[in-house]
């Protein structure tokens, strides 16, 4: 009987299955998928997703507004129509030489609008950040516009203004503001990169020409990725040892014309393509040998140091370390830009990512239904999301630096050049990070090239090791706050600046038993980030003393056996950093809505740095069961921040033609009659 | 409310043809209009019977605009909250057409200025001919181009927008086409039998629709004089950041090579409200990057603030001047463009300081089609 049941059982399950065949042919019948906009679908904004804009983007935002709009408008900038809207990018398709000449011809349009006017002569705190918003805006274009940009106004103009005098000014500003001379700067060598002071390249003096004479004395010291040196450039910065009198005094800033006005290479200069890149195809970065090239004694850039006619050399400054210092500390604007501009590329994958999701489906819970959002998935979640929280934290700290930066003073410099190399580091990787997560989750979609968020990784690679690797400056700043915690026990005074002055005070208690609503506090959040840096700091003051008791007498070599702990003090010191300046930013505003918001993702950005930084665990900031229950709040947060997900990414400021058509009528943009 | 005569509707099957009413005013918006022409889009949208809409205006006018007139009477005598009420209707009227699910075919025979190429220009498709004359003059009547300008305008070629919206300048048919204001131009003896395919045609189905308009299509040539040809040193000067530097980009222009069309352009700059040109930039730079919906609140926004009259009064001094004592003269305050600051402008971007008003609720979409999606 029992067999009977069974083969019954076993029948009916195969009619009952085939009938459920059947049914699947209703699938069939279902109608396509429509695009529908998240706009119309999702929760009308809870926050005024405008005022969290201005927050974000800074005083600038109407002035790149401006710029946005301007290269919307031409049609250099290649707008295409996709899904009834209007992209622009540049097109990738053309071959390098093309894709140069268009990045310059770009910059003449923007020239030929005015963009440029006035640029050396604004001044005050407000010119540089005009400065930065016109750098920052063209780079949301093309990392390569960006660029090509920058070395022309930054380095070379930079260079020309913090390290020249009256006399450069007088010669170089307006001809360089009107592209009549199209500067680039030649520091990096192809044996010297991050360790400028090793470079190769020698300058002597002739006092019978009053000339110096530039020499690239072996292939090591031949220039390399000089922006601008393959194709246009006609002038350039040279750094080089000076020698005077068979003395080397150290590195200098000359400057040389290495092209005429009819873009033929001078004499006495070879200069060669680096050839195709990864990414950045739009630069055309090339190499340059000097051959006893000789160039006024005017053209030393002598802010710190000059040469007198008859040869000899002169400076206020004795200490060359000290002198080194000073001559580039004025060319951290560079680090200030690359830590914005990878925050708006980051922008860009994560308004393209998340309104993708918002928009596309995938796999029903239940046959027959609807597939099911994306973004519904806590998976998909707590790829994105977490991002999006971290990025609106680090686009604080970006601004934060900003205003460090244009309001420095000589007594700021040291906390500038640490801020910044911390920033930099944490900015761009986060940057790199992000867009592989957005890539992957477009699928297919997020390599086409037209999508920009797989693309922008190769465009914006370079990030990671130019103007400072960042493992390297990771390394220096743990030097630094090794510096201050000594010298202020030598002093016996308690330790200021940095944001250190925490360690002065009895260190944190750490709850044993976390809940939901304590990892939500402010004075929480703090504690553990201040207890890793002070803690770490400690660990690294100790290890290097026991290297320094063992007999190491190389502070070097100490450094370099220390990486482990360096890294994560570095690390330490960034995420307590940006805490720091998300509160301060926090305090601004008003209690509402915007305000729940911000509290809310800052929970989830210090929710995820103890997840994910095993330093919490590995020095047991966090036992077992905390971090378990700082794993079980990460799925909480994100299905909290989950409604808030598309009004955030509006707040971005990024504007629709500047993303993707994925994060848009994707539906529309591939339909075979748009072909 | 009543069904009106100054909008009337021929039914053929499936097939509505909307016409504007009211010729001597040559079809000015009325506030009575702008409420019935709400009242039966929201109503065609809903019904299966109706699968067409076409537009047009009764007399040589399609429609010279919003009757603002009216509106300032009606501020004069109270409340500028009624005005509030006209522009609200309308801006939700135009998001209405520029997210609308069923094709809109305006036939634009004569006058389309202001109010009525916000009655027009968002729709599908829009039919320029021999005597159509386009402009958004608002700049001269201390107003600001509005009822979604600041979309469609900031998305024609280059700066144009910026110029048209500036300046006032009137187009020709040929032109509205060339900058796309138009999407066809059908001659005027053709367009009364366009009408008839249309209706006799019975259907909705815009790739249809969009071949018979073109059977009926001709290409017009750009006068030899057209503006369009101008549009190199429009983009030169309408580009700049700011009104004075669109001026003095102009001026720079005229040193080089003075003729009718610079001098022309230059002076209506400087007859128009230095306010209006200061928002109306702003307005149109903002708009390039925003969706329609959030032109129009922006706009809603701004129109509320001229009508309130806190910052500046030059609407109410415009329509004196232009309309009613019709002197043409009308004295403006603040009377130059450096007089009007950057904190007076952002008053007119921000919600109002008025605890009964409130920001421009447009109607809830959906099942939008791709073309009326892409302007979101």
């Amino acid at each position: 009987m029992d067999r009977v049941n069974f083969r019954t059982q076993i029948i009916s399950n195969h009619l009952t299955t085939t009938q459920n065949n059947n049914n699947n042919h209703n699938l069939t019948t279902l109608p396509c998928i429509n695009y529908q906009p998240p706009e119309l679908t999702e929760p009308r904004p809870y926050f005024d997703t405008l005022l969290l804009r201005e927050i974000i983007d800074g005083p600038m935002f109407k002035n790149n507004d401006y710029l946005f709009s301007l290269m919307k408008q031409s049609t250099l900038f290649c707008p295409r129509n996709r899904g009834g809207k209007v992209f622009i990018g540049p097109d990738f398709n053309k071959s390098m030489e093309e894709q140069r000449e268009m990045t310059m011809k770009r910059i003449e349009y923007l020239r030929d609008q005015g963009v440029f006017d006035g640029w050396f002569e604004k001044e005050g705190y407000e010119g540089d950040l005009w400065r930065f918003s016109v750098a920052e805006s063209v780079s949301v274009f093309d990392h390569s516009l960006g660029i090509k940009l920058g070395v022309h106004f930054f380095l070379w103009g930079g260079a020309i203004r913090f390290m020249g005098t009256k006399r450069h000014h007088d010669k170089w500003y307006k001809p360089t503001e009107t592209y009549e001379v199209k500067g680039c700067f030649a520091m990096t060598e192809l044996g010297h990169g991050s360790n400028v002071r090793g470079i190769e390249t020698i300058t002597r003096y002739d006092a019978s020409t009053q000339e110096f004479v530039i020499l690239t004395p072996c292939e090591s010291a031949q220039k390399y990725w000089i922006g601008g040196a393959a194709n246009h450039a006609t002038h350039t910065i040279v750094f080089s040892q000076l020698e005077i009198n068979g003395v080397n005094q150290g590195v200098h800033a000359f400057v040389a014309q290495i092209r005429d006005e009819n873009g033929n290479i001078c004499p006495n200069v070879r200069i060669a393509d680096c050839g195709h890149k990864i990414g950045l195809n739009g630069v055309d970065n090339g190499r340059i040998w000097f051959d006893n090239l000789r160039i006024p004694r005017e053209n030393l850039l002598n802010s710190v140091a000059d040469v007198s006619p008859d040869g000899q050399y002169l400076t206020a400054i004795k200490d060359p370390d000290q002198r080194f210092a000073a001559f580039l500390a004025p060319l951290t604007s560079g680090r200030v830009t690359i830590a914005a501009s990878a925050m708006n590329t980051t922008k860009i994958g994560l308004a393209t990512a998340i309104r993708y999701s918002l928009s596309r489906r995938a796999f029903s819970m239940v046959p027959n239904e609807p597939e099911v959002l994306l973004l519904d998935y806590p998976s998909h979640q707590r790829r994105l999301l977490p991002l999006l929280a971290k990025t609106y934290a680090l686009c604080f700290a970006s601004n934060h630096l900003k205003m460090i930066y244009v309001k420095r003073t000589p007594e700021s410099t040291k906390t500038v050049h640490v801020v910044s190399s911390a920033l930099k580091a944490v900015l761009t990787w986060h940057c790199m990070r992000t867009l592989q997560e957005c890539r992957e989750a477009c699928g297919g979609q997020g390599i086409k090239t037209e999508n920009h968020v797989g693309h922008l990784k190769s465009e914006y690679d370079v990030q990671l090791t130019f103007e400072g690797d960042n493992n390297v400056l990771m390394q220096q700043i743990s030097k630094a706050l090794l510096a201050e915690f000594l010298a202020a026990k030598k002093r016996n005074k308690p330790i200021k600046g940095l944001g250190l002055e925490h360690l002065n005070k009895p260190a944190p208690i750490i709850p044993s038993q976390l809940t939901s609503s304590t990892l939500r506090t402010t004075q929480f959040q703090t504690d553990i980030f201040c207890l890793r840096e002070r803690d770490l700091l400690h660990r690294f003051v100790t290890e290097v003393s026991q290297y320094q008791a063992q007999g190491e007498k190389s502070k070097e070599h100490i450094f370099s056996v220390t990486y482990q702990i360096a890294e994560d003090l570095g690390r330490a010191f960034s995420d307590r950093l940006i805490l720091q300046t998300y509160l301060d930013v926090e305090a601004t505003v008003p209690a509402g809505p915007l305000k729940d918001i911000l509290g809310l993702m800052r929970a989830m950005y210090t929710t995820i740095v103890m997840e994910e930084d095993a330093s919490f665990l590995r020095y047991g900031y966090l036992s077992t069961d905390n971090a378990a229950v700082v794993r079980k709040e990460v799925p909480k947060l994100c299905s909290e921040l989950r409604p808030h997900a598309l009004a955030l990414v509006s707040s971005l400021g990024i504007p629709d033609a500047f993303l993707a058509p994925i994060a848009f009528n994707w539906v529309e943009a591939n339909a075979y009659s748009s072909i | 409310m009543a069904p009106t005569n100054q909008v009337l509707v021929n039914e053929s099957s499936n097939v509505r043809t909307i016409v504007l009413n009211r010729p001597k005013q040559l079809n000015a918006l009325s506030h009575e209009m702008v409420s019935r022409l709400l009242e039966l889009f929201l109503a065609y949208e809903e019904d299966p019977n109706v699968k067409l809409i076409i537009m047009k205006g009764e007399g040589r006018a399609f429609c010279a605009g919003g009757d603002v007139a009216a509106v300032v009477n009606d501020i004069k005598n109270g409340n500028w909250k009624l005005g509030a009420d006209f522009f609200s209707k309308e801006f939700r009227l135009n998001y209405l057409m520029a997210t609308y699910t069923k094709p809109q075919v305006s036939l634009l025979r004569g006058i389309v200025m202001g109010g009525g190429a916000g009655a027009s220009i968002h729709g599908r498709f829009r039919v320029a001919t021999d005597n159509s004359v386009f402009a958004m003059p608002e700049t001269a009547l201390g107003l600001f181009p509005d009822v979604g300008a600041s979309y469609y305008l900031s998305r024609t070629p280059g700066f144009f927008g910026e110029y048209v919206g500036l300046t006032g300048a009137r187009l020709d048919g040929a032109e509205m086409l060339a900058c796309g204001l138009a999407t066809h131009f059908v001659p005027l003896e053709k367009l009364s039998l366009l009408e008839d395919a249309l209706c006799k045609a019975n259907t909705g189905d815009p790739n249809i629709i969009n071949n018979i308009i073109n059977e009926y299509s001709s290409t017009p040539k750009l006068k030899e004089t057209s503006q369009y040809f101008r549009l190199k040193t429009i983009e030169r000067c309408f580009s700049r950041r700011t009104v004075e530097e669109i001026i003095s980009a102009l001026e720079k222009e005229a040193d080089k090579n003075m003729d009718d069309w610079i001098a022309w352009t230059i002076e209506s700059l400087k007859k128009a409200s230095p306010t209006s040109l200061k928002i109306s930039l702003r307005s149109f730079r903002e708009g390039r990057l925003q969706g329609v919906g959030q032109c129009l609140i922006r706009e809603y926004r701004m129109v509320c603030t001229v009508m309130q009259g806190k910052f500046s009064r030059d609407f109410f001094e415009g329509c004196r001047a232009l309309l009613l004592d019709k002197d043409k003269n009308p004295k403006w305050e603040p009377s130059k463009l450096e007089f009007v600051s950057d904190y007076m402008v952002d008053r007119y971007f921000t919600a109002l300081d008025d605890n009964d008003w409130e920001d421009l609720k447009l109607p809830a979409r959906s099942n939008l089609p791709s073309y009326a999606i892409s302007k979101l």
